[in-house]
């Protein structure tokens, strides 16, 4: 066993560096997209308040909220 | 919070100037301790260094086990008064220069006995009779005291550097010599000592453009003493910074790596006698003459650095200019005021990077990384910098664990934690990390740390504001279809 075992974890891995889903240039307009796309699809749930629309609206947008907010508050610095 | 932290340090600094002789890492012995005679120091190269604002000293030593026994236990002595300044202590094994520095641990015989020791721990026992080459490296801080302590704004600068021509030793020394590398030829005092003592029957010190020697000297006892000072001209700032704080974040979301340190500078050069005359000081701006005081720093950033930022207890200080291109990423600040001696200045800069350069998936192992980072950085100064304490802190992502870190750096403690911050919902993991007495040139010295990320607790933060959000739309269809209206209820047809 080596007296540096992390650095060797290190070195072995120099063919996997981290490769983010969305790179630092894209976090906005992703962001502000799916922001976008939560704001909309809550909108048509407030039309129409109905128990079909909330998996129908409710839940993409959510999920859409969710993954934007993410990427938003990263676009603007704050790196969550 | 910050306030807080101030007034710690300031009570702190007021309770006892040497902060770092209450520190963590010290076994105590019991007061009858004293090192067994089971070494023989059969020559020893002293090599004191003064060229920067502290002393870095290498001790070159061929040690003889003299004992019946194999031993692997050395022990290097320090007066009290001066172990709390020294830190960065490796040994090696000259020979063996490549091979991973030996175990060095302080030991305390008891708080109030005058000398106190480093314990170095080799690999493998030495064999009775046998021999072995350590080269001992550590570092002085405050160790230059400025003299006279008062001087005009435009004067040079002479400092006072007091040690002993005898290197520490708990054991006997068959032959021994100290070495000086002074930064110039303005040395108006160096104590003499007297041919008698001399193994060659030279008077000491013999001078050699700036290398002063102290030696040959014969056997002499463990725990022998010469003390001997030097005063020489420096007119170079001593930049002491009582507390350096730095703080890594890893955000794998953002892709980002933000680095922020904060430091708390003192220049310990000679103060000035009379008030600040601003009229000398842009009179001498033109041809930057030699000063103590502290104009100028530069932090040398890793390649890609990106929107840094420089601000102090006022606010964004504007002196400050960044350069950055394929080859190089250089910060270049100018402190709100010059710093003369005596005066304080604190500030922090931070500044962003793209992840891909410093962290890595660890191979074999799914959802494990790698982080390398630098220990400190810190500026890069021609005279040097000296950091009574530096705590660096690790912030990774929410949800890591199965932490793990490597440094060569020598710590007196480390903590894995919790640090709650935006958009988290238990905090993230940290690892805290502090060195006592170091200098900046482990400004280089890496740390590595491995994580555990799992799959779930990367989509803790879009779920969790998932879940909030479905729950609103929710209340919304419960709340939106009540029937609050008032009077008879309409029959459903």
């Amino acid at each position: 066993m080596s007296a540096t075992p992390l650095h060797d974890i290190w070195e072995a891995s120099a063919s996997q560096p981290f490769l983010p889903s969305i790179g630092k240039s894209a976090q906005f307009t992703v962001g502000f997209t799916l922001l976008s796309i939560a704001v909309l699809l809550t909108g048509l749930f407030g039309l129409n308040n109905t128990l079909k629309n909330l998996p129908l609206y409710g839940l993409p947008a959510s999920l859409a909220f969710g993954f934007g907010a993410v990427y938003v508050i990263c676009a603007v610095g704050v790196y969550v | 919070m910050r306030l807080l932290r101030l007034a710690v340090l300031a009570i702190a600094s007021l309770v006892s100037a040497d902060v770092n002789l209450t520190h963590e890492s010290r076994n105590i012995l019991p007061s009858t301790f004293k090192p067994a005679q089971n070494f023989r120091n059969v020559n020893l190269v002293r090599n004191i260094n003064l060229e920067k604002s502290y002393a870095r000293e290498t001790i070159n030593v061929v040690v003889e086990n003299v004992d019946a026994q194999p031993q692997s236990e050395y022990f290097l002595p320090f007066e009290q008064s001066s172990l709390g300044r020294i830190g960065g202590l490796e040994v090696r094994d000259k020979k063996d220069p490549e091979k991973a520095g030996f175990l060095v641990d302080v030991v305390e015989v008891d708080p109030y006995s005058s000398t106190e020791y480093y314990k170095i721990t080799f690999p493998s026992a030495l064999p009775s009779k046998e021999q072995l080459t350590l080269s001992i490296t550590y570092y002085t801080l405050s160790a230059l005291s400025p003299l006279p302590a008062q001087m005009g704004q435009t004067d040079k600068q002479y400092v006072l550097h007091t040690f002993s021509a005898y290197a520490p030793s708990a054991y006997i020394t068959s032959k021994q010599k100290t070495k000086l590398k002074l930064p110039g030829v303005d040395v108006p005092d160096a104590t003499t000592l007297p041919a008698e003592l001399n193994a060659d029957g030279k008077e000491d010190p013999q001078k050699q453009g700036t290398t002063y020697t102290y030696g040959p000297y014969n056997e002499l006892p463990a725990g022998a003493i010469q003390e001997v000072s030097v005063r020489y001209e420096f007119t170079k700032p001593l930049l002491h910074a009582k507390l350096l704080e730095r703080d890594i974040e890893v955000s794998h979301w953002g892709n980002n790596i933000a680095l922020e340190e904060r430091h708390w500078f003192h220049n310990r050069a000679a103060t000035l006698k009379n008030h600040f005359s601003r009229v000398t000081y842009q009179q001498s701006a033109y041809y930057n003459p030699p000063t103590p005081a502290l104009k100028e720093m530069r932090f040398p950033l890793s390649i890609g650095s990106m929107d840094p930022y420089f601000v102090d207890e006022i606010g964004n200080v504007s002196t400050s200019r960044f350069r950055s291109n394929i080859r190089e990423a250089n910060l270049e600040l100018k402190p709100r005021y010059p710093m003369f001696g005596g005066w304080n200045y604190s500030f922090k800069v931070g500044w962003n990077n793209d992840l891909k350069g410093f962290v890595r998936r660890a191979k074999g192992a799914s959802d494990q990384y790698v982080l390398k980072v630098p220990f400190f950085e810190g500026p890069k100064q021609a005279e040097g910098v000296e950091y009574e304490r530096v705590v660096t802190r690790v912030i990774l992502p929410e949800g890591a664990k199965n932490v793990h870190f490597e440094t060569t750096v020598p710590l007196v403690s480390n903590a894995t934690g919790l640090h709650p911050t935006f958009m988290d919902t238990i905090g993230r993991t940290t690892l805290t990390l502090t060195a006592i007495n170091m200098v900046d040139e482990f400004r280089d010295r890496d740390l590595i740390v491995t994580y555990e990320y799992p799959f779930a607790a990367r989509f803790r933060k879009p779920l969790v504001i998932f879940a909030g959000l479905l729950a609103v739309f929710a209340v919304s269809w419960v709340v939106g279809n009540l029937d609050v209206s008032i009077g008879r209820k309409q029959k459903a047809t």
